[in-house]
C-alpha cells in the first residue's frame, strides 16, 4: 500500500510539472468546456421552445433544467475525457525515450496507470466541477431524495472513471499511434454516452454502444439522482451495471499491461514511435 | 507567384505522401455528429416541428439544412486556420523557419500558397461532409451560382486574415494548442455557426462582430439557408474586416518572426 501511494504522489507531480506548469491551462480547464456548453444550449434551445415538448421531453420545457441537464453531460464529459488526454500523453514518454524507463523501475503498472489516470482526473476537472455545483445552485434545480445521495453521484463519477482512465492508460501506452484512439473517442463519446441529448432520443444500436461506455451509467446516475429527485433503489440497476463495469475495465487493465509488457520485452518496440 | 506555386506543390506533394487521417477523421466526425444530434433532436425531441422563435431568428423553419451548412462551413474555418495558420509554427517545430527568414521568399506568396493548398484540401473535405449530410435528407440550395462563389470566397479571406493573426501568436508564444482550440471555440459560440446570434446576449453579439467569419457566415446564411441572397453590406463589412486582420498580420510578422528566432536561441 505504501509502496502504491508513493507511485500515486510520483505520478501526481509528475503530471502537475508537466501538464499544469502555465496558466494557460485554464483555458481547457474551465473556458473551452465553458463555451462549448453555451453553444450547445442555443443550437438545442429550438428543439426545446417546440409545442408538445412537455409531453415528450418534460425536462427540456423550462430552459433552466434544460441548461442543467447540459451542464451535467459537460461535467462527465470533462471527466471521462480529461482520461483520454492523460492517457494520451503516454505518447510523449515514448517520444522522449522515458517510457522505456519507466517499465524498467520497479513499479507496480497498475499502480502506474492508476495514479495516472486519477491524479488528471483530479488535476483537469476540480474547476469545472466546482463552476458547475456553482451554477446549479444558481440556477436551484436540485433536487435530492437525500443528502447521502451527493455522495452517491460523486462515486458514481469517481469510480467508473478511475476504471476507465486506468484500462485507456494500458492499452494506449503499448500504442504507436495514440492519435487515433483519442480523436475515436472524442466525438463517438459524447454523442453515445447521451452528454448532449437524453438517451431516448439515440436509436437502439446507438444506446447499445453507449452502454458499453460507463459515461453513460455515470451520467443517468448523475441526472437521476440530481435533477429527478431518484434515490439509491431507483438507481440501483445504473449503480450496479456501473460496478460491474468499473470491475471489468480494472481486469481488462491488468490484462493489457502484462500482454503489452510481454510483447514489449520480446519486440523491444517501446522506444518506437 | 512561383512562391505560392511552389508552396501549393509542396504541400500536396507532403499530404499525399502523409495524410493526416487523425485530423481529417476528427473534424469529419465532428460535422457527421453536429449534424446528426440536430436529427435525431428534431424527430425524437421536437417531433419533427421547429420553433416560432427559430424561424423568426434565422429566417429559415429547415433546422436541419441550417445546421448541415453551419457544420460545413465550421469545418472550412477549422481545417482552413489548422494548414495556414499553422504552416510558421510547423516550420518553427521542423527547424526550417531560419531557412525560411533568410530566403529571398516574401511570406504573402507563401502563405497564399499555403491557403491555396488548404481551401483545395478543405474543399474535398466539405463534399464529403455534404455526402454524408444528404444521408440525413439535406439538400442545398444557393440563390445563385455567383452569389456561392461569392460567399465562399468572402469566407475563405476571412480565415485568411485570422490565421495571419493567428500565426504570428503561434510563433510569438511557441505554441499553438492553446490558441488554435480557443479561437475554434470562441468562433462556435460568436459567429453562428449552429444557432442565429440573435440568441446571444447583446454583449456577445457585438464581441462576434470583431471576428471577420461571424460578417461572413451571415453572407453564406443569406445564401445558402435564408434564401435572401448575397448581402453585400455584410459582404463589405467580411471583407473589410479580413483585409484588416490581413494587413495587421503581416505588418506584425517581422516582429514575430523576431521574437520567435531570439526565443529558440
Amino acid at each position: 500500500m505504501r509502496h502504491a501511494a508513493k507511485v500515486m504522489r510520483a505520478e501526481a507531480l509528475k503530471q502537475h510539472r508537466q501538464i499544469f506548469g502555465s496558466k494557460l491551462v485554464l483555458f481547457s480547464m474551465l473556458v473551452w468546456p465553458l463555451l462549448k456548453l453555451a453553444e450547445t444550449y442555443y443550437t438545442l434551445r429550438p428543439l426545446a421552445a417546440t409545442p408538445g415538448i412537455a409531453e415528450r421531453w418534460p425536462l427540456a420545457a423550462d430552459p433552466e433544467r434544460l441548461l442543467a441537464f447540459l451542464a451535467t453531460g459537460a461535467l462527465g464529459f470533462t471527466f471521462f475525457f480529461s482520461l483520454v488526454q492523460s492517457a494520451w500523453h503516454f505518447s510523449i514518454e515514448r517520444q522522449t525515450g522515458t517510457l522505456e524507463l519507466l517499465f524498467l523501475s520497479p513499479a507496480n503498472r497498475l499502480a502506474v496507470v492508476v495514479a495516472n489516470g486519477f491524479a488528471a482526473l483530479v488535476q483537469n476537472a476540480w474547476l469545472f466541477a466546482c463552476f458547475a455545483v456553482a451554477m446549479f445552485t444558481l440556477l436551484d434545480v436540485v433536487n435530492v431524495a437525500h443528502p447521502a445521495m451527493y455522495a452517491v453521484v460523486f462515486l458514481a463519477m469517481l469510480v467508473p472513471a478511475v476504471a476507465w482512465g486506468a484500462f485507456l492508460n494500458s492499452v494506449l501506452i503499448f500504442s504507436r499511434d495514440a492519435a487515433f484512439l483519442y480523436t475515436l473517442l472524442d466525438d463517438p463519446m459524447w454523442f453515445a454516452s447521451g452528454v448532449r441529448l437524453p438517451v431516448f432520443a439515440l436509436p437502439g444500436w446507438i444506446r447499445a454502444i453507449g452502454s458499453v461506455l460507463p459515461l453513460t451509467g455515470s451520467l443517468a446516475v448523475v441526472r437521476g439522482a440530481l435533477l429527478d429527485g431518484q434515490g439509491i433503489g431507483d438507481l440501483a440497476g445504473e449503480l450496479a451495471g456501473l460496478t460491474v463495469l468499473s470491475g471489468v475495465l480494472l481486469l481488462a487493465a491488468v490484462g493489457a499491461l502484462r500482454l503489452g509488457e510481454a510483447r514489449a520485452q520480446r519486440t523491444g518496440q517501446l522506444r518506437l514511435f | 507567384m512561383s512562391v505560392a506555386w511552389a508552396t501549393l506543390r509542396r504541400s500536396w506533394l507532403v499530404t499525399r505522401r502523409a495524410y493526416p487521417w487523425s485530423y481529417f477523421i476528427g473534424t469529419l466526425l465532428l460535422g457527421v455528429f453536429t449534424i446528426g444530434l440536430a436529427y435525431l433532436g428534431l424527430r425524437a425531441v421536437a417531433g419533427g416541428e421547429i420553433s416560432a422563435e427559430f424561424r423568426g431568428k434565422a429566417g429559415t423553419g429547415d433546422y436541419l439544412g441550417y445546421i448541415a451548412v453551419g457544420a460545413a462551413a465550421y469545418m472550412f474555418v477549422v481545417h482552413g486556420i489548422l494548414w495556414t495558420g499553422k504552416a510558421m509554427i510547423q516550420e518553427q517545430r521542423e527547424g526550417t523557419m531560419g531557412a525560411l527568414i533568410v530566403a529571398p521568399a516574401r511570406r504573402l506568396p507563401y502563405l497564399l500558397g499555403f491557403s491555396a493548398f488548404a481551401f483545395t484540401a478543405v474543399a474535398v473535405e466539405v463534399a464529403v461532409l455534404f455526402g454524408c449530410a444528404a444521408l440525413f435528407g439535406v439538400r442545398l440550395a444557393p440563390t445563385g451560382a455567383a452569389d456561392a462563389v461569392l460567399a465562399v470566397a468572402g469566407l475563405a479571406l476571412a480565415v485568411f486574415g485570422m490565421s495571419a493573426v493567428l500565426s504570428n501568436v503561434m510563433i510569438v508564444a511557441g505554441e499553438a494548442h492553446i490558441a488554435q482550440n480557443s479561437v475554434f471555440h470562441a468562433i462556435a459560440l460568436l459567429s453562428g455557426f449552429t444557432f442565429p446570434r440573435e440568441y446571444l446576449p447583446e454583449a456577445f453579439r457585438w464581441l462576434g462582430e470583431a471576428v471577420p467569419v461571424t460578417a461572413a457566415m451571415d453572407v453564406i446564411r443569406g445564401v445558402f439557408t435564408g434564401g435572401t441572397g448575397l448581402d453585400p453590406g455584410r459582404l463589405a463589412v467580411a471583407v473589410a474586416l479580413g483585409l484588416a486582420y490581413t494587413a495587421a498580420g503581416f505588418l506584425a510578422m517581422p516582429w514575430a518572426e523576431r521574437r520567435a528566432m531570439e526565443r529558440s536561441y
